[in-house]
């Protein structure tokens, strides 16, 4: 009987280590990313609002001079489950920003100041725009970059602190910078944060790897910010799926009593 | 076939009974309770989305060109607006009783408003009205006809003009007797900003009113 | 259970017999005493099928199918609609629960022998119900419009271009332009909301083929009298409902705490017709197919060998010639039917990867075996095989050979 478990068994989890494997297929040159402790991993994982707001300090004042988060509103930036910040607060960042609206009644389209249902203002009207400002490089928009890379916020880390000069025998192309996590090792972002490149309103040291860290949080925020309730329903699911089935087994077993009694009295 | 099954289950029913009973309905109870867990927030999905709240936000409008016996039209909540700067002889005769009494709801009794509009000129600023234009009938967008007699008969004193059954309201938004709609025109929360800017879907610092509130959109 | 008194039930029965109906089919309908769990999965599937309806239509609710707004509307999904994460989650992570569910069913069909006479047309309804939730789970994967949705969906369409002279010309068809574009997106809208209903039809045939001649059991042997079967309500309804009751908690695992597990990273990156990206892998329930597409190193016989791979399957029950039934009597297919399994394994592992050195020769070994495994070991096995006596009857006394594995195979727990 074990032999007959053992091989499906074996099976399930070859399922899950192909699916996983799949996913996760990565050029084996570039070293393994460094595995980082995140306060959002783990099923009752949960985000650091500290950390989310120096984050998006660090995505407001560097990374959104050429990054887009297009997904996103101010709006969502709003309330204890979001960033912490109050409907004030938000107004206040929406309005330093210029929003295109319109047309007006004269059919011209015009600038004003940003109001929390807006979505974030684009550093580039379009593609096109980003990438003549970029030599011909794209900067990828930001909202779901977390869950568009393999590796998530620890490859979004890794990547902000991987910045190296290149080794003696590697020929760079014109305007690459050596990463040692990104796959190639050209990337054609030049290093964004330096030390006290933006500092932090609750005085934590804006070294390059607490910089990178906090936006890499809050990057993740942005990619899904349901995260924590997903998790938090998921606990209270996973209760009452381990209650019901408990109960269904001992249902089970009453309902099938009458007949095993019957084919023991029998055998 | 199925009888031999039976009459066991019968006799396992009559030994094991209670406790049998007492899983298979806890059983069934939570299965239930499962199943109307889940069908709740598919149900909740179909509610405005945080997105369509927003838009609903409060939208300033500059009045500062609007003259005298001028009407704009605005969108709140995907709705229409009317504002409207009355001039001081459609006031006056606003105050008139010779006006009230063919109105079915003079006093604006039926909530269709807020507290701060419940007066013979429905608004906050007698100049100024500020009305949801749609007919409390069936909801077309009535139109605006201030002009007094023309072709409404001799007897009109100015008002809106729905099109689609002919219901009727006054320079206030008040519905006249005889008329297919029931209400007076909605008045949405709104206030001044400054001299020159209203403010449509936020009440006065002093008011809480609730627009969900009103008997008839 | 008799027909309820109640007389609004007796007056809409008589006009209308739902419930003589359902009291016959579901209720008092004669099963195997000795099912084991093996046999939970179809009607797991079914559930599966009911949630992925129910929250596909929801999803759709919300959901816009132009180039331009797709991938955005989802991510509003995820955002702004009440619980839309939760569905959008539920139908992504279903569409992968349906297949394992769907691949175990098939795999235990295929080890107790539940294809043979007379359930010939049974298998055969399963495997059309198998080819319409692949197009389904294909076209479906292509709504969210990211890079992985638009190449999955160039690469997969430009596969009919195989055919000799109308090639060309059906993937223009299919496509309504010049390549996957915004025609093709809302096409593949359309038919991914109808084809799930087409396949609620084919599971009704299903289960009047099934209910013809009843369940088969781990033993492989006919029902001889009423001592071999109990109703199936209430035994394998409650069976069935603890069954669902561990589903859900491997399912709500995923849902809740691995969502992306299954998924590509790549299908979150919005689509680009100008870039390809640098690995186009489908879903892990077609990498087995892919694998043996991409073993042929001709267009045609490549996407002819993949084809083929599924068609094989309907004439499963001609090409396997033994007489009994479950490989519990067939020592020597028990064994082939693992090999099959590892195979598929490998098959679906070569998929994942890029067809580079090992992996080629592996996938063709791999895309060779299979084939051998259906056209010559399935007939050659059931010639020369000889199996283990099978018992005269379900409910029969222990035999001394294989007591211990009857006696269990009688009555499962």
């Amino acid at each position: 009987m074990t032999r007959r478990r053992i091989m499906p068994a074996l099976a399930g989890a070859a399922l899950l280590a192909l699916g996983a494997g799949a996913a996760w297929a990565q050029d084996s040159s570039e070293p393994p990313l460094p595995k980082m402790e995140w306060s959002f991993n783990g099923p009752f994982g949960t985000f650091d609002r500290a950390a989310l707001q120096r984050g998006f300090q660090v995505y407001n004042e560097v990374c959104s001079a050429c990054h887009s988060m297009n997904l996103l509103s101010y709006r969502d930036l709003e309330g204890p489950s979001a960033l912490g910040y109050s409907a004030d607060e938000v107004a206040a960042i929406a309005a330093t920003k210029q929003v295109t609206d319109g047309p007006n009644d004269q059919g011209a389209m015009f600038q004003r100041g940003g109001r929390p249902a807006d979505h974030f203002v684009a550093p580039f009207a379009n593609a096109e725009a980003a990438r003549a400002a970029n030599g011909g490089a794209l900067p990828p928009d930001l909202s779901v970059i977390i869950k568009a890379r393999a590796g998530g916020a620890d490859y979004v880390h890794a990547i902000l602190t991987g910045f190296r000069d290149p080794p003696q025998d590697m020929k760079m192309a014109a305007g690459m910078n050596y990463n040692m996590y990104f796959p190639g090792h050209q990337i054609a972002m030049p290093p964004p944060l330096t030390d006290n490149r933006v500092t932090f309103a609750d005085g934590t040291p804006a070294t390059i790897d607490q910089e990178a860290r906090d936006v890499a949080t809050f990057l993740a925020w942005a990619s899904e910010p349901t995260m924590e309730e997903r998790k938090r329903t998921g606990a209270k699911v996973m209760i009452f799926l381990l209650v019901m089935t408990g109960v269904l087994y001992g249902a089970k077993r009453r309902v099938w009593s009458s007949l095993h009694d019957k084919d023991e009295k029998d055998s | 076939m199925a009888e031999s099954a039976q009459s066991q289950t019968g006799d396992a029913h009559a030994e094991g009974g209670t406790r049998r009973d007492f899983l298979v309905i806890a059983a069934n109870a939570l299965m239930g309770v499962g199943a109307a867990c889940a069908a709740w927030p598919l149900i909740k999905s179909m509610n405005p989305a945080r997105d369509v709240l927003a838009a609903g936000a409060p939208v300033d409008i500059d009045i500062s060109s609007l003259q005298p016996g001028q009407q704009i039209l605005v969108l709140w909540r995907s709705r229409p607006v009317f504002i409207v700067n009355r001039n001081p002889d459609e006031l006056a005769k606003l105050q008139t009783s010779q006006d009230t009494s063919l109105l079915r709801d003079p006093n604006s009794d039926e909530m269709q408003q807020p507290p701060y509009a419940k007066n013979w000129h429905r608004s906050l600023k007698p100049e100024f009205l500020v009305l949801v234009g749609i007919c409390t009938h069936l909801g077309c967008i009535p139109e605006f006809t201030p002009q007094p007699g023309g072709g409404l008969g001799a007897n009109w004193p100015g008002g809106y003009f729905c099109p689609c059954h002919g219901s009727r309201y006054d320079l206030s938004g008040r519905v006249f007797s005889g008329v297919p709609a029931p209400y007076n025109l909605p008045v949405p929360p709104h206030r001044f900003v400054n001299d020159t800017t209203i403010r449509i879907g936020e009440n006065p610092p002093d008011s809480a009113w609730d627009f969900g509130s009103i008997v008839q959109i | 259970m008799a027909l309820p008194q109640n007389k609004i039930v007796r007056w809409i029965d008589h006009r209308l017999p739902v419930f003589t109906f359902l009291d016959h089919e579901l209720y008092q309908y004669p099963t195997p005493k000795n099912l084991n769990y093996w046999w939970n999965f179809g009607s797991l599937a079914g559930i599966v099928l009911v949630i992925m309806i129910v929250t596909g239509i929801f999803l759709a609710m919300q959901y816009t199918p132009h180039v331009d707004y797709a991938f955005a509307s989802v991510e509003r999904i995820m955002r702004d609609v009440n619980y839309g994460w939760l569905m959008r989650y539920i139908h992504m992570n279903g569409a992968s629960f349906f297949f394992i569910l769907v691949y175990i069913h098939i795999f235990r069909g295929l080890y107790y022998g539940s294809y043979k006479a007379p359930r010939e047309l049974l298998w055969m309804l399963g495997i059309v119900i198998l080819l319409l939730m692949m197009a389904t789970a294909f076209m479906g994967y292509v709504l969210p419009w990211g890079q992985m949705s638009f190449w999955g969906a160039t690469v997969i369409t430009n596969l009919f271009s195989a055919f000799p002279g109308v090639g060309n010309d059906i993937v223009t068809w299919l496509w309504g332009g010049f390549a996957v574009s915004n025609p093709t997106l809302n096409r593949f809208f359309s038919l991914h909301y109808l084809l799930p209903f087409l396949l609620v039809g084919v599971v009704g045939l299903h289960l009047v083929a099934l209910h013809q001649h009843g369940s088969n059991n781990p033993l492989g042997i006919d029902r001889k009298g009423p001592q071999d079967s109990i109703p199936f309500h209430p035994y394998y309804t409650i069976k069935d409902m603890f069954g669902l009751g561990v589903f859900l908690i491997v399912f709500a695992l995923f849902v809740f705490y691995w969502p992306n597990l299954l998924a590509d990273p790549a299908n979150y990156i919005p689509a680009n017709p100008l870039q390809t990206p640098p690995e186009i892998v489908p879903e892990w329930y077609f990498l087995p197919f892919y694998a043996i597409l991409r073993s042929i190193p001709n267009k045609l016989f490549g996407v002819c060998a993949m084809f083929g791979s599924l068609l094989v399957l309907f004439v499963v029950p001609w090409l396997d010639t033994s007489k009994v039934r479950s490989a519990y009597f067939r020592p020597v297919f028990k064994w082939v039917f693992w090999l099959l399994v590892i195979d598929c394994f490998a098959l679906g592992w070569v998929g994942a990867h890029r067809p580079e050195g090992w992996f080629v020769i592996i996938g063709r070994i791999a895309t060779f075996y299979y084939y051998l495994h259906f056209l010559v070991l399935l007939p050659v096995i059931g010639w020369f095989e000889q199996p283990l006596p099978l018992p005269p009857s379900i409910s029969s006394p222990v035999l001394k050979r294989g007591g211990r594995r009857l006696a269990l195979a009688r009555h499962k727990p």
